[in-house]
């Protein structure tokens, strides 16, 4: 059955019930993601979804815009039920789903997946080529991304923001962004907001799924929460709430924020020294990170924070420069990341789906991965060894599985993320780097890493967390660099790290 | 580290494990059961079919597909392909041959030496392919046209038969009224599954296959285990080659050439994916005795030879329909 195109409001009426699910379940296989879950939207809101990395948001939200099918429960459009719809039937009734992981064409250009199945038609169903080009012209204004440009050869932000920009002058009726911002900038994510509260005016819904409290509380008229499959709770009225309101629907209990207690470094501890760092887009003559210190690197996309720890870790090509550990001699930078694991350099990618794991790996295989492999000290693996290092991160991450023998592609990206960590933690690193490790996970999983990050380092090790959350740098790091044009800019420690002076140098 | 007192909500007692339905098993077995099935239809067809001598032949024959359906397996597995795998089997086998007839080594040292050219081929295959970037697919495909035309001119469009007793001895020799052939497939069996599930290099290669940045990223030398893959895979070319030349004790001018699908098949059927990083020596096995035991079948209940090709193909179809219904439902 199709469902009908969605008729259009004169009078945004607030009460009217656009979307609704009614008993919906979903299981994979043994695993159940939703169980009963009741949820109405109403039209002419931005309805906030909340919930635990593996609480079912991004299934539920998959099951609305037709993306999923449910195994039991009736979702109503209109109020109208739906049976058996597909993503192109609600993309027709004016439903878009923003997923969670980018979804990109490599090989088409970026005009052309922006444009993807809301093509310009010109009669016969003959796409209309000028008409898209000067369409996509428009829409990318401002983005810095370039039209003609192979989606394939852009970096993980543009490709998201390509999905989001799609959605948003797709005419339709009711978008769902799933984890919208967890990939953006802050200019960016006004620039959302924005876009988001004109479309708004203009009668459209939205349903934004976020884990950061104060995006909910800034743009959202009514919050539901998901707790393990089951609707937990939510509101109608954002706006007598506040952040904690929110993390204990979330959590069920109240939640602390995690807060380093900074460690007094003596002139005399020894450090990790970094000499003439050089490569296309860095260029730092020197610099010291002292062992057990939490160093965090911020700057706008392309400042060199993220090339630098690349390039530490032998995947930039062109380098030159050199590493030395306290109890080591001076040595030339790793040319490849087996050498960095071995001289005790890990590094883990902001994007996991593309650079972090193996997806149709188990979780186990998916940890033991690097120490096994990249640390063979021999032809055979060692089972020992495996069961030991998946159990002890398996059970210490807190990973949501039914065991550790399933694949990484069945888990709710947080839970991926975590497994990502557990396999350059299992390398046992003395310079660890890690590359924007709370994003797109959920308030409370992202106290746990952070708490990770801080006793991992008072056993001596070195962490450089490179992070755009501004939250994350205030609570959990030592010293803040702030890097432009591959240099240092800035730099900010202890006490003087604070919101206003990162914001003010961001 | 490892006492870190997390959030412990990750296993709730009781929780449901995978389910694991009835269907589900059938579809997860279904080359095995499909195998079993269409052994009791053809030996309803005629009880000729259940002789020991009939069964000895599957295992001859399931024996040269079966060391090349390996071979295939290794590219397939780090989300390559190698199509000249069926024309290295003919290629080398010549190289060795003539070793041994016009050269006159010595048939062990002859084996040896086509053996190695055909590793040779498949290591060059691999270093075009990742350090030149060339396709996979039509860099073999070239390279299948080139070895198949040398082994034309190597042959100079006749049959090789001269072949030395000692070079012949594995294809003929029997104990006890058995086939010493097979015994080489059971090595290779071993020997491969041991490498997939034991060793760094199989773990690397499932890697590698199922996603090759993150491989890079995780410390494993992607371009090193992709060369490795089809070292050994032209290694059991080459080993595959010398077998079906003393089994048969000839070397036609295009030896090989008709193994290329079936070499191509029998993995896809056993469940390896032509995407990379799926599939088992196990799984490999069922879909070589599985298309063995279908053209063995076919011919002995004397089905019309018109309609072999046919028949053969829409049973091999039916087990790859099962199988992406498997896919899809089960993952
Ligand atoms: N394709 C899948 N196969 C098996 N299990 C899945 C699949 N997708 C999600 N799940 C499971 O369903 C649950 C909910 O996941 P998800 O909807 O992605 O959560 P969220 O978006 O809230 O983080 C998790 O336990 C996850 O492991
Ligand atoms: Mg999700």
């Amino acid at each position: 059955m199709k469902p009908a195109p969605l008729q259009e409001t004169e009078t945004p009426n607030a009460d009217r019930t656009i979307l609704r699910v009614e008993n919906l379940g979903k299981n994979y296989g043994g695993v159940v993601a939703l169980r009963d879950v009741d949820l109405s939207i109403r039209a002419g809101t931005i309805h906030g979804l909340l919930g635990e990395n593996g609480a079912g948001k991004s299934t539920l939200v998959g099951i609305m815009s037709g993306q999923r099918q449910p195994s039991s429960g009736t979702i109503y459009l209109d109020e109208q039920p739906l049976h058996h719809v597909d993503v192109q039937a609600m993309e027709e009734a004016g439903v878009f789903l923003v997923t969670q992981e980018p979804m990109i064409i490599d090989h088409l250009s970026a005009a052309e997946n922006l444009m993807l199945g809301i093509w310009p038609k010109r009669r016969f169903g003959f796409v209309n080529w000028g008409k898209l080009r000067s369409d996509a012209e428009r829409m990318l204004e401002g983005t810095g991304i370039p039209s003609e440009t192979r989606a394939g050869l852009l970096d993980a932000v543009a490709r998201r923001k390509i999905n989001i920009l799609r959605a948003m002058f797709s005419g339709g009726k009711v978008i769902i962004l799933d984890e919208p911002t967890a990939a953006l900038t802050v200019d960016d994510r006004a620039q959302l907001f924005d876009f988001m509260r004109r479309l708004k005016s203009e009668g459209v819904t939205f349903i934004f799924i976020s884990h950061f409290n104060d995006e909910i509380l800034e743009i959202c008229d009514a919050v539901s929460v998901l707790r393990d499959g089951q609707y937990a709770g939510g509101s109608e009225d954002v706006g007598g709430m506040t952040s904690e309101d929110l993390s204990e629907l979330v959590l069920g209990r109240g939640l602390v924020l995690f807060e380093r207690k900074r460690p007094v470094f003596e002139p005399s501890t020894p450090a990790i020294e970094l000499r003439n760092i050089r490569s296309a887009k860095v260029d730092l003559p020197e610099l010291r990170i002292r062992s057990g210190e939490v160093l965090g690197i911020t700057g706008l996309p392309g400042g060199g924070g993220k090339e630098l720890a690349r390039v530490l870790f032998g995947l930039e090509p062109g380098r030159s420069g050199t590493i030395r550990f306290p109890d080591g001699e001076e040595r030339e930078l790793p040319e490849h990341p087996s050498e960095a694991f071995a001289a005790g350099i890990a590094y883990l990618s902001d994007d996991r789906r593309k650079d972090g794991s193996i997806a149709q790996m188990s979780i186990a295989h998916n940890i033991s991965l690097s120490a096994e492999v990249a640390l063979a000290s021999g032809a055979f693996l060692k089972p020992e060894q495996e069961r030991a290092l998946s159990e002890r991160y398996f059970g210490s991450l807190g990973i949501k599985a039914p065991d550790s023998g399933v694949a990484v592609d069945t888990l709710s990206g947080g839970n991926q993320q975590k497994v990502c960590l557990g396999r350059v933690l299992a390398t046992e690193p003395k310079l660890l780097m890690l590359d924007e490790p709370t994003r797109g996970i959920d308030v409370g999983v992202k106290q746990d890493v952070l708490r990770i990050v801080d006793e991992l380092s008072r056993t001596g090790v070195s962490v450089i967390i490179i992070s755009t959350d501004t939250d994350e740098l205030v609570r959990a790091v030592d010293r803040v660099l702030i890097f432009q044009g591959g240099r240092v800019r800035e730099e900010l420690a202890g006490e003087n790290i604070t919101r206003s002076k990162l914001r003010d140098l961001g | 580290m490892s006492d870190t007192a997390m959030t412990t909500s990750a296993t709730k007692p009781g929780s449901p494990g995978r389910k694991t339905t009835a269907t589900g098993w059938i579809l997860h077995n279904v080359v095995w059961i499909w195998l079993i099935a269409l052994v009791v239809i053809f030996g309803m067809f005629n009880e000729y079919f259940f002789t020991i001598f009939n069964l000895q032949n599957i295992m001859v024959q399931a024996t040269v597909l079966g060391i090349m359906a390996l071979a295939m397996a290794l590219p397939l597995l780090v989300a390559e392909i190698d199509l000249s795998i069926p024309a290295n089997v003919g290629f080398s086998a010549a190289i060795g041959a003539l070793c041994n007839t016009d050269l006159g080594m010595p048939f062990g040292i002859a084996a040896l030496i086509g053996i190695a050219a055909a590793t040779l081929i498949g290591f060059f295959n691999a270093v075009c392919i990742t350090k030149l970037k060339m396709v996979s697919l039509i860099q073999t495909l070239s390279m299948m046209i080139i070895l198949q035309g040398a082994l034309l001119a190597l042959t100079q469009g006749r049959t090789i038969t001269s072949l030395s007793s000692g070079y012949v001895w594995i294809g003929q020799e029997t104990i006890g009224g058995w086939p010493v052939m097979p015994i080489v497939f059971l090595l290779a069996i071993v020997g491969m599954a041991i490498l997939l599930r034991n060793t760094v290099l199989g773990r690397s290669i499932y890697a590698v296959g199922g996603n090759a940045v993150a491989s890079n990223s995780a410390g494993i030398r992607v371009d090193r285990v992709k060369i490795l893959a089809y070292s050994i895979s032209g290694f059991l070319a080459g080993v595959a080659g010398y077998l079906l030349a003393s089994w048969q004790m000839a070397i036609t001018s295009n030896q090989g050439a008709s193994y290329l699908l079936y070499a191509i098949a029998a993995p896809i059927i056993g469940g390896v994916s032509v995407f990379g990083g799926r599939g088992s020596v196990i799984g490999v096995l069922g879909g070589v005795l599985l298309l063995t035991v279908i053209q063995v079948g076919l011919a002995i209940i004397s089905v019309p030879s018109f309609y072999v090709g046919m028949i053969g193909g829409i049973m091999i179809f039916i087990a790859v329909g099962i199988d992406a219904i498997r896919v899809r439902y089960f993952g």
